[in-house]
């Protein structure tokens, strides 16, 4: 059986710091557009942390939500693509192609998740941070689409490991940025196909739940809902 | 008809043709370097990316879309109404179908153009072409930007075909009158017509299947438009009634855009015996009808959003009517409702003027609405976390500027090389000796000159 | 090549001429007619009305849309790509193009159909005045084996013979 990736989160965990947010940059290869830029709402964060004021002062509640690509099984950016930039891989991810991305940006507005992020320039690293760039993540030019891929590259390291020791993969082999950089480990990984994993095990928990369910796209990604009051 | 009508007529409508004045030179210096603008623009902005435009995240199409909608909308004008007349055999519709089936061509070349200039890598638009590629990957057919191109492509064929057959014995007729390098050029365009029983015969079937044929497929391409929209679950694109709500504003911004366009001629050509006051009260008529039939389906649209309460649906729908689009909302509201009731509905305003002010107001209002649909639900869509707001940038603006001067190039160039008004039909509607046919379809015949 | 016509300023004149070299024995089809507008209500006009176009358009579309259906099974199989959790070949969205290609078929069809049957494009008319544009009508026989008894069917009145 092939795997089918998927990712929960845990918001009695997440503290909302951003350090996944960093990891997702530094391995993914995405630039920073500069403040004048983000001001015009060109940032490019495949994961960003959503964060929500809830109530009236002085009664309120800070609440934080990484929200990044979902993966959906129905995914409303797939058949929207005419060249086939965006589509479903047999392990269940969203992959987006850069190379067969024409940049008709419909992708990006299919999605109810706004997770699709365009390139709107050339990209450009400030100095030194043009020496750390990660060989096995490709580099997007100027008006394709890209986003959150759960780490391929990660994944396919570790696939690809495990057939030359001639090896089954286990729970917690494949870690994405995030997963590896988040401190408070609110964010979990794995197959959502090995009803063991942990990722199966929090994904069936009655505190789950998917983000925007109703529209019918099937995400892969669980969140717990909160318990405590801080 | 009689000879001296048939001259009178063959000088009034080829004077065009045979005669240019110093201010056709100017007006087409003047549009075409407004058309070199935008296309350096244009270039720019390849060079540049897509950067310097105002789009970001999460509206990603604005303007472009926006004119991509609007254009094909209007080419919805000529082979659409066209067609509708020529299947009812309304005599009125002789000198208006051509000039109609023009606004088709062109403004569907325009739009178009659009879907390419949005693209973010524009030199790879021919991937949307299927065509066995060294890549072996073929066009996603589930995308309905691919329906776009197979619908838009058979209507601008068809549009093409059903412009240009009756303009061959009309190129015939220039082929007799003109001399010179003219005649040559106008003698290869006319294929050796003759005019045989025969050639009428083929040259009227193959119109009446073409007739038939395209009223769907321009009912299809403006429901293929919507459904770029409808396909996609955002709030307040993902209805069901799409597909007509865009066909009626299409057929309602393209005769506005009509009656514009025969404006511009009757005065600029001296076509006032042609194209009478009775031909824009016809038209202003259809523009009434297509402002109620518009307003009903706004009504029923925010009507039953607003009753459903959906969170997401009705955070669009009180931006627009309420939120910072307002202004805008209500603006198309006056555009397309409030002035062309009024001005249509009451027989005195009626005028030629009083058409030209509504179809004015309504091609304004068409575009608002375009843009209200496309921006406000993109910029409010489920998480309002990355809900965003828009605002267009020079390029965006001179490149959809430039188009409306295209339009105008394109039409003024017309006109001047192909008699404008079907010359022949003309004379087909002059035709029928009265003894043959009653007073009463007589009337028809051409289109009364009293109003 | 000869010909002998003779131009009519009316469609009543026509008429005459044209059932006077039928009496002198010319076939339908010998008698060439041209007008530079359709003429609907003369029996001379009625000639070669009966067409395949129909058909022919028909067919057209019908090919189209057996295309259009290759077209999109075939390429949708041929790299089966996943997308949005719908079925490799998704008749719904293939329905779509399927029809824009019947109709651009059928379009087309007609079209070629129309050229071939009028003859159209050809060098140069074989039989021609360029006064059939000032609303005359011209009647006349190309190679006739008599060219007298051709001018004398086609004296009407009001008649312009001319030979080439």
């Amino acid at each position: 059986m092939p795997h089918k990736w998927g990712m929960a989160v845990d918001l009695d965990r997440c503290t909302g710091c951003g350090a996944c947010v960093t990891a997702c940059h530094a391995e993914n290869n995405i630039p920073t557009v500069g403040p004048a830029q983000a001001a015009r709402g060109r940032a490019m964060h495949w994961l960003r942390v959503e964060r929500y004021w809830e109530g009236d002062f002085p009664d309120v509640r800070l609440t934080f939500r990484p929200v990044m690509c979902q993966h959906c099984d129905a995914a409303p950016c797939e058949p929207v693509c005419p060249t086939y930039a965006s589509h479903h891989t047999d392990e269940g991810l969203n992959a987006q192609v850069y190379n067969r991305c024409i940049g008709t940006r419909y992708c990006a507005n299919a999605c109810p998740y706004s997770v699709r992020f365009f390139d709107f320039f050339n990209p450009q690293w400030p100095k030194p941070l043009h020496l750390q760039l990660n060989p096995d993540v490709s580099v997007r030019e100027v008006g394709v689409m890209e986003k959150c891929t759960f780490c391929v590259q990660r994944i396919r390291a570790v696939e690809i490991d495990a057939k030359a020791e001639k090896r089954e993969l286990k729970d917690g082999d494949v870690k994405p940025a995030c997963v590896q950089g988040c401190s408070a480990r609110a964010l979990v990984f794995g197959d959502l196909n090995d009803p063991e994993s942990e990722v199966s095990r929090l994904s069936r928990s009655p505190r789950g739940s998917k983000l925007l369910e109703d529209v019918g796209t099937l995400p892969k990604v669980t969140y717990l809902e909160r318990q405590t009051q801080v | 008809m009689s000879e001296a009508s048939a001259r009178k007529l063959g000088d009034d409508l080829l004077r065009p043709l045979l005669r240019t004045s110093w201010r056709f030179y100017a007006l087409v210096a003047f549009l075409g370097s407004i058309v070199l603008t935008g296309l350096c623009t244009w270039a720019y902005q390849v060079y540049n990316g897509f950067g310097i435009t105002g789009i970001n995240n999460p509206i990603f199409w604005a303007f472009y879309i926006t004119n991509f909608v609007f254009w094909i909308g209007i080419s919805h004008a000529g082979t659409l109404i066209s067609a509708i007349l020529r299947l009812v055999n309304a005599g009125w519709r002789r000198p208006v179908t051509r000039c109609a089936e023009v606004i088709t061509v062109f403004a569907l070349m325009i739009g178009a153009l659009f879907p390419i200039i949005h693209l973010g890598r524009p030199w790879l638009f021919f991937w949307l072409i299927p065509y066995p590629s060294n890549r072996q990957i073929w066009p996603n057919f589930r995308s309905p930007l691919v329906w776009d191109f197979f619908a838009i492509n058979t209507y601008l064929t068809g549009s093409v075909l059903f412009l240009v057959l009756p303009m061959i014995p009309d190129f015939a007729l220039v082929r007799d009158k003109a001399t010179g390098v003219r005649q040559k050029v106008y003698a290869a365009l006319a294929l050796g017509w003759q005019g045989t029983p025969k050639q009428w015969h083929r040259l009227e079937s193959a119109m009446s299947i073409m007739a038939i044929a395209i009223i769907p497929v321009a009912v299809s391409v403006h429901t293929i438009v919507s459904f770029d929209f409808s396909m996609a679950p955002v709030p307040m694109w993902h209805s069901t009634m799409f597909g007509p709500y865009f066909v009626a504003g299409a057929i309602f911004s393209g005769i506005a855009g009509l009656i514009v366009a025969m404006a511009a001629l009757r005065k600029f050509l001296h076509l006032e015996e042609y194209l009478h006051p009775v031909h824009f009260q016809n038209l202003g008529k259809l523009l009434l009808l297509m402002s109620l039939l518009w307003s009903y389906f706004v009504f029923a649209e925010r009507l039953t959003i607003w009753y459903g309460n959906e969170s997401s649906e009705v955070a669009v729908l009180n931006v627009t009517q309420k939120g910072s689009f307002a202004p805008l909302y209500w603006t198309m509201v006056v555009c397309n409702f409030v002035v062309p009731f009024f001005i249509m509905s009451i027989k005195r305003l009626r005028t030629i003027a009083g058409c030209v002010i509504a179809s004015f107001c309504v091609l304004i209002g068409m575009w608002l609405e375009r843009f209200l649909i496309v921006v406000p639900s993109l910029g409010h869509k489920y998480l309002p976390y990355a809900w965003g707001t828009y605002r267009p940038r020079p390029v965006e603006i001179i490149i959809t500027m430039s188009t409306f001067a295209a339009m105008t190039l394109l039409y003024t160039l017309f006109s001047k090389f192909v008699p404008i008004i079907s010359i022949w039909e003309m004379k087909a509607g002059e035709h029928p000796s009265p003894a043959l046919f009653p007073a009463a379809t007589r009337e028809h015949a051409l289109g009364e000159t009293h109003a | 090549m000869s010909a002998v016509y003779a131009l009519y300023p009316d469609g009543e004149s026509a008429q005459r001429a044209v059932n006077g070299l039928r009496a002198a024995g010319f076939s339908t089809g010998a008698i060439t007619v041209i007008s530079g507008e359709p003429l609907e209500d003369h029996e001379f006009f009625d000639v070669n009305k009966s067409t395949w176009m129909w058909y022919i358009a028909s067919a057209g579309g019908f090919i189209g849309l057996a295309s259009a259906a290759w077209l999109t099974r075939m390429t949708e199989v041929a790299w089966p790509l996943r997308t949005g959790n719908m079925p490799i070949v998704a008749w719904w969205p293939n329905m779509i193009v399927m029809f824009e290609l019947t109709m651009l078929g059928g379009i087309v069809a007609a079209v070629v159909t129309m050229f071939v049957t009028a003859g159209l494009p050809r060098r140069r008319p074989a039989l021609y005045d360029p006064e059939i544009m000032d609303g005359k009508i011209l009647v006349g026989v190309d190679n006739p084996p008599d060219a007298a008894v051709v001018e004398r069917a086609l004296t009407v009145p009001g008649a312009t013979i001319k030979r080439t």
